[in-house]
C-alpha cells in the first residue's frame, strides 16, 4: 500500500471537516448578521460591504485548502523568511505607509491596503513553532531558553506599538506570551515576570500609553466621565445587547444598530448586532461554535504528529482565540472599548484572509495528523 | 515512514498534559461569557428592551459663563446676562419642513434657510445636538414660540448666556467683542492644532480687543449633559441605573477667568466724553507713569452688545466700511506721522549731544533755505532768538530745523528709537503696529536709497517717514516726564479664578532707564528736565499753543501737533484747514503729562481731521486729568496756580522777554509744519 494510494484514498476523510463545518457555520452567521448591519435605515445604494465580504470569504477558503494540502512542514521551513519579511514591511510601513485615523499601519497597494501587523501574528506563530519544537524543555524553560522566543515576540511588538497600533501589538504578546505558557515556563520565572509587571504597571500607566488609551481605561472604569466618547459606545452597546432578550428583535429590527446609535456596527461591534436582533439564543449559539471551533482546534494539536505542527495549531487558536475573548468581552461591557475585530464576524478583508489562512494552517496539521 | 511518524508522535506527546487546562479555559471563558449575556439580555432583558426602545440621547451643552471684566477699583466693565435662544433637536423632529415653516415665521427669517441649518448641523454633529436657531429671543417671540412647542416636537427654548458690555460703545475697541466662530477660523484653529481643538460650531469666541487677545483665559470649559430621554425627549431614568455605569452624565462647565485691568471707569467714560461731545473722531490713551493704562478710547465707536445678540449684515458692513474705522483700536494700530509733538524727542536728543545748551539763543526767521529750497515756519515773520524751552512752547519749526541739520538722522534715531519710537510698546493686546523710526542704515536696506540731508530736517518736525501711534507717543513722554524710564504700557492687572482668588498678578514693568549711565543710550535728567520746562510752558506759558487747555489747579505739560493727510501745493498751505473737506483735514496730535514736575498720569491723544491739536486733542487731556484730579486727588481741586508767584521760571531766559509779543494763537501756528 503506497503512500500515494493512502492519501488518494483518504483525500476527503482527511480533513477534519467537524472543524471546516464550525467554520462554515460562523461563516454564516457572520453574513446573515453583517447583511442586517450594512443594511440600516440610514443606507442606500447597494450594499458594496456584503458584497466585498462575500469576495473576502470566498478568497479566504480558497486559501484555506491551498494551505490545508500544503505541508505545513515546508512552511516551517520558511518560516524565518516569512518572519523578517514581515518585519520588513512592518517597517517599512513607518517610512511609506499610509496614515489613516491617527496611526501609520497600512501599506497602499493601490488596489487594496496591506496591513504587516495583521500577517505578522501568523508569521510570529510561524517562526516560533519552528525554534521552540526543536528542543525539549522537560522541567519548563529557563530564562536563557527564554531569551529566544522573548526577542522573536518583542522586535514586532516595539515596532507595531510605534505605529501606534496597540491593539495589534497586545496581540501580538498575547499570542507570543501563551505560546511560551503553552511550552512551559519555570515557575519561579512567572512568578517574578508578575511581579515586575505588576511593579511596572504605573510606570506604563504614565509614559507608555497614549492619552485616549488612557481615557479608555478610565472610561472603562466609570462610564459617566466621557458620556460622548468610548463611554456612549460602551453603554449603547451593553444597550443593544440586553435589549435582545430571549429571542432578539428579529432579523434587522434592531433599533440600537438601525437607528444607528451603535458605532462601527459592522466592524468592532458586530456582535452586539447579533445579540440584539438574535438575543440570548442567536448569542449563545455564536458563542458557542466559538467555544467548539477553539476545541476543535485544540484537538487538533493534540494529535499533531510532531511538535512544530502542535505549536503552530496551538498558537493559531490562540490568536483567534484572543480577538474574540477582547472582542465579545469588550461589547458585553466586560472589557474596556479596544479596536479589535471579530474573527469570522466582522467586515474587513485583511482580517477575513489572514484568519483564513490561519485556519487552513491549523487544517493542514489536521491532514497530517494521526488516524488512530 | 510510519517510524518516523510514531517517533514524532512520542515527541509530540511532551505537550498531552497541557490539553485539558486549555479545554478548561475555553469553557471557562464560554461560561463567563454565557453568564454575562444571561445577565444582560435575561435579567436586565426586559428593563434593557424597554429602554432600547425609548432610547435616545439628549445633549445639552452647559455653556461656561466668559469671565468678568473689573476695572482697576472693581467696578464692571464686561459682565454676562442671561437670555433666551431657539433651538431645534433634529432628532424629535417630526416634520422638519412643516417646522421650520412656522419657526420661520416667527422668528422672521426664511424657513429654507432654517431647514438647511438644521440639516447641516445634523449631519456635522449628528441628530441628538440641537441646532441653535436664533438668540436673544425677545418677549413676543418667546411667547409664540412657547405655544409652537407644544404642536412640533424638537423645538426649544433655552437659556443662554449673554455677553454684556455695560459701558457700550465706550472702550468697545479695548474689549472688543464676541460672536459665533466662523467657519474659516474654525478650519483654522482645527488645523493649527492638529484636529485636537475643542471648538466646534456655534461656540461664542473673543473676535477682537481683550476678548480676542485673552480669549483662552476669559473662554471657560464647556460642560455637556447627556440624558437618556424618552420619545418626546422626557428624562428617563432606569430603575437601576449602576448596570449601564452611566445613564445621566453631567459634566459640569468650568467658568472663565475674570480680569482686572489697569483702566479706571471714571477716566475712561472721561476720555470718551470728551470725544463723544466734542464730536472728535480717534484714538486716545491716557497711562500712570508706571505704564498701567488708565483710559483707552475710540470714536466713533460702536456697540458690542450687538455683536452678542447677533449682528445683521448690514450693520456688519456699515461697520467695516465706516471711513472712520470704529472696529480699529487706534491707539496701536494706526500710525501717524506725530508732526509737532516729536519736537521734544529732538529737543532731547540735541541738548544730549550737547548740540545746544538750555541757554543757546537760536535764530528762527520764517524761512529757512536748505539744499536749495526753502524750509517754512508757522509764523511767516519767524520768532526771532529762541532758547529751546521758547522752541517747545511755540512750536518753531526752524529751530527744529537746525537742530535736524545739525543731528542728522543717526543720531535723532539714537534717541529717539531709545525712548521707544518705531518699536512695538509690548502691551498685551493684539494688532500693535511698530510705527518707524528711520535711519540712513533703514532707508538703504529697506528702499535702496541713500539718506538726504534734506530729510534731516523732516525728520525732526515728526513728518516724512516718522510714524507713530498714541501709545508709542505717550511711552516717550512718558521717558521725558519721569526724566528717564521706558515701561512697558500695560491693561491687565490681575487674572482671577470664577471664585475671586488671584491666579496672577501683574506688575509694571521698567524697560529701561536712560537717566542710568552704562545703557547704549545715556540722558542727564538736567536734558529731561529743561524739556519739561518746554512742555510746561506749552500749556502754561504766555505763548504756549495749548495754553487753551489750562486748568487752575494743576499743570498740565504737554505738546501740540497736526499729521498731515495729504499734500498740499503751495497756494493750498495757507488756506484754512476748516475749509477743506474733511477727509482732507490735519490730525490733530496732543502728547503730555500732568502734573507737570511730578508727573503720576501720561496721555497720548490723536484727534482725527480736527486740523489742531489744541482744539482737537488738548481739550480730551485736559478732561482726563480733570477727572483723574477729582478721583485721585481731591484736594487739588480748591487750587490755583495760576496766583503763585512761580509763573516765570528761572529756565526761561532773557530772551523770552526781549521777543516782541505776538499773538499765541495756535489755528495759525501749525497749519504748515513740514513741506
Amino acid at each position: 500500500m503506497s503512500a500515494m494510494h493512502l492519501e488518494g484514498r483518504t483525500f476527503f476523510k482527511r480533513i477534519d471537516w467537524n472543524y471546516a463545518f464550525a467554520i462554515m457555520a460562523l461563516n454564516l452567521i457572520g453574513l446573515i448578521n453583517l447583511y442586517s448591519a450594512t443594511h440600516g435605515a440610514a443606507t442606500s445604494g447597494t450594499n458594496r460591504l456584503f458584497v466585498a465580504q462575500i469576495f473576502w470569504l470566498l478568497g479566504g477558503w480558497v486559501f484555506f485548502f491551498l494551505v490545508t494540502f500544503f505541508d505545513y512542514q515546508i512552511i516551517l521551513r520558511l518560516a524565518w523568511v516569512i518572519y523578517g519579511l514581515n518585519l520588513l514591511a512592518l517597517v517599512a510601513v513607518m517610512f511609506v505607509g499610509k496614515v489613516a485615523l491617527g496611526a501609520q499601519r497600512w501599506l497602499d497597494f493601490g488596489f487594496f491596503s496591506y496591513q504587516p501587523s495583521e500577517t505578522m501574528k501568523i508569521a510570529l506563530v510561524l517562526v516560533l513553532a519552528r525554534v521552540m519544537s526543536q528542543v525539549s524543555y522537560t522541567n519548563g524553560m529557563g530564562i536563557k531558553q527564554l531569551l529566544m522566543p522573548l526577542t522573536i515576540v518583542f522586535v514586532p511588538f516595539l515596532v507595531t506599538a510605534e505605529q501606534p497600533d496597540l491593539g495589534s501589538a497586545m496581540m501580538l504578546l498575547a499570542t507570543g506570551g501563551t505560546i511560551c505558557l503553552f511550552i512551559g515556563i519555570r515557575r519561579r520565572i512567572l512568578v517574578t515576570a508578575a511581579m515586575i509587571v505588576l511593579l511596572t504597571l504605573p510606570v506604563a500607566w504614565k509614559f507608555l500609553l497614549h492619552d485616549y488609551q488612557r481615557d479608555r481605561v478610565l472610561t472603562f472604569i466609570s462610564p459617566g466621565r466621557d458620556p460622548r466618547g468610548a463611554g456612549y459606545n460602551s453603554i449603547q452597546s451593553k444597550i443593544a445587547v440586553g435589549s435582545g432578550r430571549i429571542y432578539g428583535k428579529g432579523f434587522r429590527k434592531g433599533t440600537q444598530s438601525q437607528l444607528e446609535f451603535l458605532p462601527e456596527r459592522h466592524t468592532d461591534f458586530i456582535y452586539s448586532v447579533l445579540s440584539e436582533e438574535h438575543g440570548f439564543l442567536g448569542s449563545l449559539i455564536t458563542i458557542g461554535l466559538f467555544a467548539i471551533l477553539f476545541s476543535l482546534g485544540t484537538r487538533i494539536a493534540s494529535q499533531a504528529r510532531d511538535k512544530a505542527g502542535a505549536i503552530l495549531a496551538f498558537g493559531i487558536m490562540g490568536i483567534l482565540f484572543w480577538h474574540m475573548f477582547i472582542n465579545i468581552g469588550m461589547v458585553i461591557g466586560l472589557l474596556p472599548i479596544v479596536g479589535i475585530p471579530l474573527p469570522l464576524l466582522s467586515y474587513g478583508g485583511s482580517s477575513m484572509l489572514t484568519t483564513m489562512v490561519g485556519l487552513g494552517l491549523v487544517s493542514s496539521v489536521a491532514y497530517r495528523r494521526f488516524l488512530f | 515512514m510510519a517510524t518516523n511518524y510514531l517517533a514524532n508522535a512520542e515527541e509530540a506527546k511532551e505537550y498531552q498534559s497541557r490539553y485539558r487546562w486549555i479545554y478548561g479555559f475555553i469553557i471557562f471563558t464560554f461560561t463567563v461569557f454565557t453568564l454575562r449575556l444571561w445577565f444582560l439580555q435575561i435579567l436586565n432583558g426586559a428593563e434593557l428592551r424597554q429602554f432600547s426602545e425609548q432610547n435616545s440621547i439628549k445633549e445639552t451643552k452647559i455653556l461656561a459663563p466668559r469671565g468678568i471684566i473689573y476695572d482697576r477699583n472693581g467696578e464692571i466693565l464686561v459682565e454676562n446676562l442671561p437670555g433666551f435662544e431657539a433651538t431645534i433637536s433634529p432628532q424629535y423632529v417630526s416634520d422638519l419642513e412643516k417646522t421650520a415653516e412656522a419657526v420661520g415665521e416667527v422668528l422672521k427669517m426664511p424657513g429654507a434657510k432654517v431647514m438647511t441649518e438644521v440639516k447641516r448641523s445634523r449631519i456635522a454633529n449628528g441628530p441628538f445636538r440641537p441646532v441653535r436657531i436664533k438668540e436673544n429671543l425677545n418677549h413676543e417671540e418667546i411667547f409664540r414660540l412657547e405655544l409652537l412647542k407644544l404642536e412640533y416636537s424638537g423645538l426649544d427654548i433655552k437659556e443662554a448666556v449673554l455677553r454684556s458690555y455695560p459701558l457700550q460703545g465706550n472702550g468697545a475697541q479695548l474689549f472688543g467683542y464676541v460672536s459665533e466662530i466662523s467657519k474659516r477660523q474654525l478650519e483654522i484653529i482645527t488645523k493649527k492644532t492638529g484636529g485636537k481643538s475643542t471648538f466646534q460650531q456655534g461656540d461664542i469666541i473673543g473676535k477682537s480687543g481683550l476678548e480676542e487677545f485673552m480669549d483662552r483665559i476669559l473662554r471657560g470649559k464647556d460642560g455637556i449633559s447627556v440624558m437618556q430621554v424618552d420619545a418626546r425627549g422626557r428624562e428617563a431614568t432606569p430603575d437601576n441605573p449602576d448596570l449601564l455605569g452611566m445613564v445621566n452624565g453631567i459634566q459640569d462647565a468650568e467658568p472663565g477667568n475674570n480680569l482686572i485691568l489697569t483702566i479706571d471707569k471714571d477716566v475712561q467714560e472721561a476720555a470718551y466724553r470728551a470725544f463723544v461731545d466734542g464730536g472728535r473722531i480717534g484714538g486716545a490713551v491716557a497711562m500712570k507713569t508706571n505704564g498701567e493704562i488708565l483710559a483707552w478710547v475710540n470714536a466713533p465707536s460702536f456697540d458690542p452688545n450687538e455683536f452678542s445678540r447677533g449682528i445683521g449684515s448690514t450693520m456688519w458692513s456699515k461697520l467695516v466700511n465706516d471711513p472712520d474705522k470704529p472696529l480699529r483700536n487706534k491707539a496701536i494700530q494706526d500710525h501717524n506721522s506725530p508732526g509737532s509733538t516729536f519736537k521734544p524727542l529732538i529737543a532731547v536728543a540735541a541738548l544730549s549731544e550737547k548740540l545746544i545748551t538750555p541757554n543757546t539763543l537760536v535764530a528762527c526767521p520764517g524761512v529757512i533755505r536748505f539744499g536749495g529750497r526753502p524750509y517754512h515756519d508757522h509764523l511767516k515773520g519767524g520768532h526771532g532768538n529762541l532758547v529751546v524751552t521758547q522752541a517747545i512752547e511755540r512750536s518753531s519749526n526752524v529751530f527744529f530745523y537746525k537742530m535736524g541739520i545739525g543731528l542728522g538722522v543717526d543720531k535723532m534715531f539714537k534717541y529717539c528709537d531709545a525712548m521707544g519710537i518705531g518699536r512695538k510698546t509690548g502691551i498685551d493686546m493684539g494688532g500693535e503696529v511698530s510705527g518707524l523710526m528711520p535711519s540712513a542704515r533703514w532707508k538703504k536696506d529697506n528702499l535702496g536709497e541713500e539718506w538726504q540731508p534734506g530729510e534731516n530736517l523732516s525728520v525732526a518736525i515728526g513728518q516724512g517717514f516718522v510714524l507713530t501711534t498714541p501709545l508709542q507717543m505717550a511711552v516717550a513722554y512718558n521717558v521725558i516726564g519721569t526724566e528717564g524710564l521706558v515701561v512697558r504700557p500695560m491693561l491687565v492687572k490681575k487674572i482671577l479664578n470664577s471664585a475671586n482668588k488671584i491666579e496672577k498678578e501683574f506688575t509694571p514693568q521698567v524697560l529701561r532707564d536712560l537717566s542710568q549711565p552704562g545703557g547704549d543710550v545715556f540722558v542727564d535728567k538736567k536734558v529731561f528736565q529743561t524739556v519739561k520746562e518746554g512742555l510746561r510752558l506749552v500749556i502754561n506759558g504766555e505763548r504756549g499753543t495749548a495754553r487753551g487747555s489750562r486748568l487752575p489747579f494743576i499743570e498740565i505739560a504737554g505738546k501740540t501737533g497736526t499729521s498731515q493727510v495729504m499734500n498740499f501745493s503751495a497756494d493750498q498751505i495757507y488756506s484754512t484747514c476748516e475749509a477743506r473737506p474733511k477727509k482732507q483735514r490735519h490730525h490733530g496730535w496732543f502728547i503730555g503729562y500732568a502734573p507737570a514736575d511730578k508727573p503720576e498720569i501720561v496721555f497720548g491723544i490723536l484727534a482725527e481731521h480736527s486740523c489742531h491739536g489744541s482744539s482737537g486733542a488738548a481739550p480730551v487731556a485736559r478732561e482726563i486729568v480733570r477727572s483723574y484730579i477729582a478721583k485721585y486727588h481731591p484736594e487739588w481741586l480748591d487750587r490755583d496756580l495760576r496766583k503763585k508767584p512761580g509763573e516765570v521760571r528761572k529756565l526761561s531766559s532773557p530772551a523770552a522777554a526781549l521777543a516782541a509779543p505776538r499773538p499765541a494763537v495756535d489755528t495759525v501756528g501749525e497749519r504748515i509744519e513740514g513741506e
